[in-house]
């Protein structure tokens, strides 16, 4: 049992650190992105369609590539922006770089939820592009916007596993090199037990927050 | 206050294009509650929407307090919507604020100190009643609520004119009385000039001074509410009067006259002189008294057989008499 907590535990403090590294700069990207998605169209408040155009067409070519081989894609990429290639942190950059358009489109698809009607209204009060933004559109859709980090993480979560390729380490490579390599079921188990009960953490205390701030 | 001049909207989608308005032109006085009516498609919010540019013109002018709306740029456009104020048949409140900080939402734009938000803020709630509500969201509103949320967030930024795109069609008839009396409150109370889009004649009644009737996005009739109505002059606006009394139409035989009776006329016996002084029978067939900004007005459709010279006649002595003849048929 000891021996088991002693491999598991350098491995989940591994994947926390890719997740919530790669999970902190997405947001910081993918919010921005998603938003200027919407606000860009034709029809919305700062229209821009050849930049929609780009990002849009940016966005879905990297969202059809497998993350495996972003991943393979992306090392010299990689290289040149944390100056190695393998090891945990090598394995955020492309977590970053798969998840970004990921949430972009999640928060794309959330804030246009927001009634056009109540747009129309801040409009009329003479709010400006960004006080529209800031104050009415993300506040009016942050439970949905909760929603889609919570899924966002968790899919975060479900790429780490795949980090051990470029050295990543963290529960998915404990998984592999323990349970498929040297045939030890019970690290298998373990890994398996752990990464469920994540998701689901994850998962129930997005729910509970999306739940407390909706006010609909 | 409100100058409209040779507006025209036309939407253009790809190779199609729709006129909303043609060649508008209209002027709305200060105080004035300026009622604007059309049936549906006739271009009432086109034509709303144009005045705080929520829709671009596509040509014309609208002056409000001699500056000229069409004209602005952006950052001058946002300043001057904080002097046009709008209301919504859908409220369009911010489902994730309180009813507080509705209220406060143009204040904050303009980043108002927190003291003089709380003070202005409850004011408003104590004006439109809705004091208890001050914490609650509009999700726990009812309709009638949260359009007295609309209206005070509306008035924050102490506005000089209220467009209100039928404000009161999604509430029910004695709702819709409550809202009307509260933005006739308003108007008397703040001076505020009010433009009131609606399709139900029932809310140019209640509150306009002055009306304006849209068809086809042309305006077909325009002038103070109680002449519009005692004297109808187009046919659209005799059918959106007249929406209620549709005689059966074996009644539209001979001569059939709607005579108004205003303030001047009630009290005298009109009806026993025509038939005295012209020898005439008069067939009643319908009466009803209307209430025209609570002011009465009596109207009576009735039926007579002359000629074209007799009937002239009688239109003439009944309008020296202060009654007012709206020929249905003849
Ligand atoms: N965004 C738009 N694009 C294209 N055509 C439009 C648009 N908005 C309105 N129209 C057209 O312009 C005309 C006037 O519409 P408008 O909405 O101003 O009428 P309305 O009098 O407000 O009608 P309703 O009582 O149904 O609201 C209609 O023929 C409508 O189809
Ligand atoms: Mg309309």
């Amino acid at each position: 049992m000891s021996h088991l907590i002693e491999l598991l535990y350098p491995s989940m403090l591994e994947t926390l650190y890719m997740v919530f590294v790669s999970v902190f700069f997405t947001i910081l990207l993918g919010l921005p992105l998603g938003i200027i998605l919407v606000i860009t169209d034709k029809n919305h408040i700062v229209p821009i369609p050849w930049l929609n155009n780009i990002l849009s067409y940016i966005i879905n070519i990297t969202r059809s590539l497998p993350f495996l081989i972003l991943m393979i894609f992306i090392i010299p990429f990689t290289r040149l922006i944390v100056g190695t290639t393998i090891g945990t942190t090598a394995a955020i950059i492309p977590l970053i770089i798969a998840a970004t358009p990921f949430f972009a489109r999640v928060v794309e698809t959330s804030i246009k939820e927001v009634d056009w009607g109540v747009v129309e209204a801040s409009i009329s009060m003479g709010a400006t592009p960004i006080q529209i933004i800031l104050k009415v559109l993300i506040p009016e859709v942050l439970p949905s916007l909760v929603l889609g980090i919570t899924i966002t993480i968790i899919n975060i979560l479900g790429y780490s596993a795949m980090a051990g390729v470029v050295g990543g380490g963290g529960l998915g490579d404990l998984a592999i090199r323990y349970g498929y390599h040297r045939f030890q079921k019970d690290v298998m188990i373990a890994t398996v037990i752990l990464l469920v009960i994540l998701v689901q953490l994850i998962q129930s205390t997005g729910n509970k927050i999306a739940q407390i701030i909706n006010k609909k | 206050m409100i100058e409209i001049k040779n507006l025209s909207k036309i939407y253009s989608k790809s190779n199609h294009k729709v006129v909303a308005l043609k060649n508008i032109n209209l002027s709305i006085a200060k105080g004035d509650i300026y009622g604007i009516i059309g049936l549906s498609g006739a271009g009432k919010s086109s034509l709303i929407r144009c005045i705080n540019r929520l829709e671009e013109p596509t040509d014309g002018d609208i002056w409000i307090n001699g500056v000229n709306i069409v004209k602005l740029e952006n950052k001058e456009l946002r300043t001057a919507r904080k002097n046009i104020s709008m209301i919504f048949q859908n409220f369009n409140l911010f489902s994730s604020k309180t009813v507080f900080e509705n209220i406060a939402f143009p204040l904050r734009l303009i980043k108002t100190p927190n003291s003089i938000i709380k003070e202005k803020v409850n004011e408003l709630l104590k004006l439109v009643e809705l004091t208890d509500k001050a914490n609650v969201y509009p999700a726990q509103l009812s309709g009638g609520q949260k359009q007295r949320v609309g209206i005070a967030r509306s008035l924050a930024s102490d506005p000089d004119v209220l467009l209100c795109d039928e404000a009161t069609s999604a509430l029910d008839p004695k709702t819709t009385k409550q809202i009307l009396s509260l933005l006739k409150n308003i108007n008397e109370k703040l001076g505020l000039t009010i433009v009131i889009i609606t399709h139900e004649m029932e809310v140019i009644k209640e509150i306009c001074n002055r009306v304006a009737i849209l068809e086809d996005g042309c305006i077909v009739e325009e002038g103070p509410t109680l002449d519009v109505f005692t004297s109808p002059e187009s046919y659209v606006t005799r059918n959106l009067i007249n929406q209620d009394q549709l005689l059966p139409n074996e009644y539209l035989k001979g001569k059939v006259l709607t005579l108004s009776f205003t303030e001047k006329s009630v009290g005298e016996p009109i009806i026993s002189r025509i038939v005295k002084k012209f020898n005439v029978e008069i067939n009643i067939l319908y009466g009803k008294i209307e209430y025209i900004q609570h002011k009465p007005i009596g109207k009576l459709t009735v039926q007579i057989n002359v000629n074209d010279d007799v009937l002239k006649n009688i239109i003439l002595f009944s309008e020296k008499n202060h009654v007012q003849v709206e020929v249905l048929n003849q």
